[in-house]
Formats: C-alpha cells, sequence, structure tokens
C-alpha cells in the first residue's frame, strides 16, 4: 500500500453539497435489485397471475366467493379482478413491506449506518431516498401485477366481455380500462402501507417487524371491517379503500369512496413518515449493537394494541350500518334488470334492458317486525318481472349480503334455469340469472 | 498568523442515560499531524469519533473541524474514515459496494479501482463482501474513506484484525497521507503501536483527556519500562536494587520481582547480580515506557478493559 493518491490537500474547505436524495435513490434502487427477497416477490407478481390463470382453466369449478370470480371461465377481465380481491387482503400490505419494512432495519442488521451516514448525504436526503425508493419498489409491484394479471386472462381466457356488477356488459376496451383504473387506486392503500412499513422498521429496527407489521395491522381491519357495516368507522381503516374499485364497475360510476380513500390514504401516509422521520432524525447512532428484547416496551406496545383495537371493535359494532333493505332493492333490481337483457341477448332477443320492469322486495328472515337492514347471510329478495319474452314473472332469491355492502344473489333454478344455457348460436354460456354479484356503494 | 486547528474541540459532553460517555472532553490537532487517541475500552473514544462523524449529538459543547463550525447530523466534507469495524453490504462484492458509496459521495467512480489497488483488495474486488475477513473488511473502510478525498481522517482502531504486514501497511498508507498533508486522527487502545507514527497524543480516561502532548514529551514522561524478574535469590536481589537509586524492585505476588528501570540501568543491575553470586533465571519484559505510562495515566494495563466499558458500546438511544 502506498498513499499516491490525490488528495487536493491545499484548497480551502469547500462545503461540497451532500449528493443528495437522488444518489440515495439510485444506490437504494440498486440495492433492492440486489437482494433476493425483492427480486423474488416480483417474479411472484410476474408469473404468480398466468399459474392462476392456467390453474382456473383447468377447473370446473369457479372462485364463486370473489367478485368476478363467477366470470373467470367466460371473460379473461376477471382474472386480474380476482387476483386484485385477492391481493387487497393481505396481498398488497405484504408485498409493500417487503421493501418498505427493510429498508431501514436492514441497515441495523448489518450495522452499516455508520457506513451510510458518514458520507456526503444528510440524514435527510438518506430518509426520503428510501422511502422513494420503497414507494417507488411497490408501484412497480402493483404495475407488474396489474400488467401480468391482465396479460394471464387475456392470453388464457380471452378477450369476451364481462360483466360488470350492475349486470351490464362491458367490451374489451373498456373493460381493459377499468381494470387499469382498478390496480390504480388499489395503489393508493398500497403506497399507505408502504408508509407504515416504514414507520415499523425505523421505530423497531427489526426487519422482521418492519415486514410483518403492516401485513398483521391490515389483518386486524380486515376483521375489524366483517365485523360492522357502519360508514364512520370503516372509512377509517386503512383496508376500505383497497375496495374503492367497486365503484368503477356499478352504474352510475360511483367515486365517493375514492376521494374518502384517498383522504384516508393521505392521512395515515403523512402521519406514519412524519412520525418516522422525526424518530430517524434524532436518533443517536451510538453503536452497533442492536436493541434487545425488552419485556416492558413489547407488552406496552401490546397494551396499547389491544387498546386501540379494543376501542376500535366497540366503534364498529355501535356504528349505524348503511346497509337498508330500500339499497338492497335498488341494487338488486338493477343489476337482475340488467343480467335479464344479456341472458334475452344470448338466447338471441335484442331486448334492451330498459324494456323490461323490475319490482323487488327485500326483507332478512331473522326480522319479525321492523325494518330489514345490515348484512348477513339471510336476506331474501322477491322480484316480480315483466318484459318481452319473459311475460310476468316471480323470481326469489337468497342473498349473502357482507359488511362492505358486495351481495352475492342466488336464484331458484326452477324459474331461472340451470347454471349453464345453450344461447342462440348452439354454444354453452353461464346462465347470469342463476347467481350473481353485486354491490351497493357506501354514502 | 495563528495555524487554524484540523479538530479544535472544546467541552464536548455526551451521556447515555447516567453514563457520561464524554465530560467535557476538548482537543486540538494542528494541520497536518498524525494524532493518537488511545484509552482503554470505554474511555470513550469511539464516542468521539461518532460525535465529530455527526453519528451522535453532543449534549453539550462546540466543535470546529478543518476551520469551520459543524454542528450537523451529516459528516462534514473533507472528513473521512470509520467507527469500530467497518461494515458493508454483504450481497454486494467490494467493487459495487465502493460504487454505491461514490455515488452517495457524488466521487469519480474511476476512483474506485484506484483505492481497491491502494488498499491491496484489487484482486479481491469482485468478491461479495460477505465473505471477507475483519483483516479485509478494514482495508475496504480504508478504501472507502479514501474516496471521499479526505482532508481529515478519523480512523477508529484501524489495525484490528489485521496480520502484522498488514498492521504495517495500514501505518505506512497513514503516515503517507499525512505526508501530503492530511491530518490524521487514530484511536486505539494500544499505544505502542502508535509509536514512531503519531506526532501527537491525547489520552482519554472515562470520558476525560487526561494527558494530551507530543509523542517526544509523552517517551520523555514516560516512567521506566517494567520487568519480570526470577533469580536463585529474589530476596537478595531486592536487597541490591534497593542499593540502587535507579532500579526499583518489588515482590511480586505470582512469584519473583518487578523490577522497574531504564535499559543502561537494568543492564549494569544485572551485572551486579552476577557478581554478587545471584544467578538471573529469566527476565521478561512486562510494560515497555509507554505502557507503564498508559497504566500510570489509566489505570489500566494495555490491552485490557476498564471497568468502565461500557459507553463505547451502548445501543443507540432515541
Amino acid at each position: 500500500m502506498s498513499a499516491s493518491l490525490e488528495l487536493g490537500l491545499p484548497q480551502p474547505v469547500a462545503r461540497r453539497r451532500g449528493s443528495g436524495v437522488g444518489a440515495v435513490y439510485r444506490v437504494e434502487l440498486a440495492k433492492i435489485a440486489a437482494q433476493w427477497l425483492p427480486r423474488a416477490a416480483a417474479t411472484a407478481c410476474l408469473v404468480g397471475p398466468f399459474a392462476f390463470a392456467i390453474f382456473i382453466n383447468t377447473q370446473s369449478s369457479v372462485p364463486g366467493d370473489s367478485l368476478f370470480g363467477r366470470w373467470v371461465h367466460s371473460s379473461g377481465f376477471a382474472i386480474p379482478l380476482v387476483v386484485l380481491g385477492f391481493s387487497g387482503i393481505a396481498g398488497f400490505p405484504l408485498l409493500a413491506s417487503v421493501v418498505a419494512g427493510d429498508i431501514f432495519a436492514s441497515e441495523d442488521r448489518q450495522a452499516t449506518w455508520k457506513t451510510v451516514l458518514t458520507r456526503s448525504c444528510s440524514r435527510s436526503d438518506v430518509f426520503w431516498g428510501k422511502t422513494l425508493a420503497a414507494l417507488t419498489y411497490s408501484t412497480a409491484i402493483v404495475a407488474l401485477l396489474a400488467v401480468s394479471s391482465t396479460i394471464a386472462g387475456l392470453v388464457v381466457v380471452g378477450r369476451q366481455p364481462l360483466i360488470a356488477l350492475s349486470g351490464e356488459p362491458l367490451a374489451p376496451g373498456r373493460a381493459t380500462a377499468l381494470v387499469s383504473e382498478s390496480f390504480a387506486i388499489a395503489l393508493l392503500p398500497t403506497l399507505a402501507f408502504t408508509c407504515l412499513g416504514i414507520l415499523f422498521s425505523v421505530t423497531t429496527r427489526n426487519s422482521m417487524a418492519g415486514v410483518l407489521g403492516p401485513p398483521v395491522v391490515g389483518l386486524v381491519m380486515v376483521l375489524l371491517a366483517l365485523l360492522g357495516s357502519g360508514v364512520v368507522v370503516r372509512s377509517l381503516l386503512l383496508t376500505t379503500p383497497f375496495e374503492a374499485w367497486h365503484g368503477l364497475f356499478v352504474d352510475p360510476t360511483r367515486l365517493e369512496p375514492l376521494g374518502v380513500g384517498f383522504l384516508v390514504c393521505a392521512a395515515y401516509s403523512i402521519l406514519s413518515l412524519d412520525a418516522a422521520r422525526r424518530s430517524f432524525r434524532r436518533r443517536d447512532f451510538a453503536g452497533d449493537a442492536r436493541p434487545g428484547f425488552s419485556w416492558s416496551r413489547t407488552a406496552r406496545g401490546a397494551a396499547v394494541a389491544v387498546a386501540i383495537t379494543a376501542v376500535l371493535v366497540v366503534a364498529v359494532v355501535v356504528d349505524r350500518t348503511w346497509i337498508t333493505s330500500k339499497r338492497v332493492e335498488d341494487s338488486v333490481s338493477a343489476t337482475f334488470t340488467n343480467l335479464v337483457a344479456v341472458q334475452q341477448q344470448l338466447l338471441g332477443h335484442a331486448d334492451e334492458a330498459g324494456a323490461f320492469k323490475v319490482y323487488p322486495y327485500c326483507k332478512r328472515e331473522s326480522v319479525i317486525s321492523g325494518p330489514s337492514t345490515g348484512a348477513g347471510d339471510d336476506w331474501n329478495c322477491q322480484l316480480f318481472v315483466t318484459g318481452p319474452h319473459v311475460g310476468r314473472l316471480q323470481v326469489d332469491y337468497s342473498l349473502t349480503i357482507k359488511p362492505n355492502g358486495c351481495y352475492t344473489a342466488e336464484g331458484q333454478p326452477s324459474v331461472i334455469g340451470p347454471l349453464h344455457m345453450k344461447t342462440a348460436d348452439g354454444s354453452v354460456a353461464v346462465n347470469p340469472l342463476s347467481a350473481f354479484d353485486g354491490c351497493m356503494i357506501a354514502p | 498568523m495563528t495555524e487554524i486547528p484540523a479538530v479544535d474541540v472544546r467541552g464536548l459532553t455526551k451521556s447515555f442515560g447516567d453514563v457520561a460517555a464524554l465530560d467535557g472532553f476538548g482537543l486540538r490537532i494542528p494541520p497536518g499531524e498524525i494524532h493518537g487517541l488511545v484509552g482503554p475500552n470505554g474511555a470513550g473514544k469511539t464516542t468521539l469519533l461518532r460525535v465529530l462523524f455527526g453519528l451522535v449529538t453532543p449534549n453539550d459543547g462546540s466543535m470546529r473541524l478543518l476551520g469551520e463550525d459543524w454542528a450537523s447530523d451529516t459528516t462534514m466534507p473533507g472528513v473521512g474514515g470509520f467507527v469500530e469495524d467497518p461494515r458493508f453490504y454483504p450481497y454486494l462484492s467490494a467493487r459495487r459496494n465502493l460504487e454505491l458509496l461514490a455515488e452517495l459521495d457524488g466521487a469519480d467512480p474511476a476512483r474506485v479501482d484506484e483505492t481497491l489497488d491502494l488498499v491491496g483488495l484489487s484482486d479481491r474486488a469482485e468478491r461479495k463482501v460477505g465473505g471477507f475477513s475483519s483483516g479485509m473488511r478494514q482495508r475496504l473502510g480504508l478504501a472507502a474513506s479514501l474516496l471521499r478525498s479526505p482532508r481529515l481522517l478519523l480512523l477508529d482502531e484501524p489495525t484490528v484484525g489485521l496480520d502484522p504486514k498488514g498492521v504495517r501497511e495500514v501505518l505506512a498508507l497513514v503516515t503517507g497521507l499525512a505526508a501530503d498533508g492530511a491530518t490524521v486522527l487514530i484511536s486505539s487502545h494500544n499505544m505502542p503501536e502508535l509509536d514512531g507514527v503519531c506526532d501527537g497524543v491525547t489520552v482519554m480516561k472515562e470520558g476525560r483527556s487526561v494527558w494530551d502532548g507530543t509523542m517526544e514529551r509523552l517517551r520523555a514522561e514516560s516512567p521506566a519500562p517494567a520487568h519480570r524478574l526470577w533469580t536463585s535469590d529474589d530476596a537478595r536481589a531486592a536487597e541490591l536494587a534497593r542499593q540502587d537509586p535507579d532500579v526499583s524492585a518489588v515482590a511480586d505476588p505470582e512469584g519473583g520481582l518487578t523490577v522497574q528501570a531504564d535499559r543502561d540501568a537494568l543492564d549494569a543491575y544485572v551485572l551486579l547480580l552476577g557478581r554478587d553470586g545471584v544467578a538471573v533465571r529469566r527476565l521478561e519484559l512486562l510494560m515497555t515506557a509507554l505502557e507503564s505510562m498508559f497504566f500510570e495515566l489509566t489505570g489500566v494495563p494495555v490491552g485490557r478493559s476498564s471497568a468502565q466499558d461500557q459507553p463505547d458500546e451502548i445501543g443507540a438511544a432515541t
């Protein structure tokens, strides 16, 4: 070794500016690209939808308990929407936190803070560079899943029209646009979960807690949402905006959940990042030793989490439901009317939905007197239909309504025919009236 | 004209809970000097370096580095080095690690190969750092420091984990950098290792400076080296030592005598023992003069930890 490096010593000290957020961002992206876990997650997002579509296509049954699940054999556009529905529960929070939950804590694990923070970047540069890199990864993952699942659906199933949640058929171009917009909407809560992952990563300094924390929070929120169908508490949960895309598939389009979801996601993101930034800025990097396990700290954290959850449980239970028999009747009759038109078109009759009149009467079996409200699997709807080729008809449907307002209606085969029907051109198609899904959008 | 010191810290105080890692510490290092910072483990050396790097915020005090006030949480431009053992991303190669650090510094990527060559890691540049030994990480840490073209180099125990050849190479590199005008602050708990390298030395104990000056002055003020002596008649040997004012000999609880004398006085004493019929069975060096001085100043033998061993290793406090 010899000291022959040019040091430029005679010059006065020039305050060389830190190379800034951009440099940290580029470095973090390079590190993400070099690590196996983010690459494995991205590969899963790329390959998973194809495996799912191929598997589904080989099965005779369909995932009927998922929105659009009953259409996975009939339209390739149903595939990305089923994937989106699954991912919103725990997939996106987990995928987002693969990087976000580890991006700060990994520097503690590898004892590399002293290496990073002794370069020409301020802590602020480091914080925002890492945050931007995590947000970029989350965005890339959502985009990758959107593209791969859409292509998988189109390649494996085909580009047939998709039946919307209001029962009207969507042409391939419109369906493509709505699928893209749906994933774009899901990006908002995904980014908010990314910010939550960053908060976990900074404050716990533990990769495991950083990566698993956000999905656990998401799962608790999903469970909370199942307890009641009130508007207020549901609106405050970060998992609710994952369902805002439902509003795109009803007629007329309902964007209120998107607006509320945007505000909720922004609030979670800003609060998480602000708390993380403060914690990071005031931290003393005094040693490589990682904080040991502390029973008292863990107990305090658990007590706070349990208290918040208990308050939310009570709030969810006492929150007034927005699901009323009037809203159920409006939604079911509109969807049913459109589906009758779809069925008649399959049978070779060019009747528009407006040609049919539907008079609904919906109530819960368990309610003996008083108004029927709330989620449950004991709803019944009697639909009185008049129109060309159907004459006057009464159809009874059993409804299972979820707390988020989405429902599955199953009819009597003796009146509406079997699951599959023969179309005018002799092919076999799913009878759109045998069972259908719909969604009421919360006010 | 007064020379502006490269390092000028005054009254630095830093506590972690009840433990004072720095207790009103002060230090001035002239530009171009190699300055040793010695003290037992837990004396506050690493905490001081962390403060100078901006990793830790002091509770009180001021610091001027390279003539500028610096109170930021960022490492100052022109300052390079490392604290404790240098760490890198284990899943990246040595070269890739340095390329990313060069990106963070806005440094010329061409310097990566230059610095790898300088620290003797060119042939291992493509190997993942996860498989590096502690010594190789020390070298890589030095390379990472040099990427910043430092005018002030802060090195925490830079020779730990190196073989004797590596130690010589690192110290030669440091000397070369200082010859080019850089100021170097090296912390160590091994004072003799810094002998012949440093121009000045500060001895730390419990967060305070207990001695500060040039290496020559330290040598001059150092007590005589200590030896362990085993003879055929230790009682007679002790009696003969009492007759010579330049020799001190006391019985060692573990056997033999602990003799303190400079080289000439020791030679004369051994000859005297022989003339008096006392056979010297074994004579070994216990502490060099510098080690004796270190012991006198800190109360801790060289290479051993102090009782207050915690502040440098304390987990990060928020």
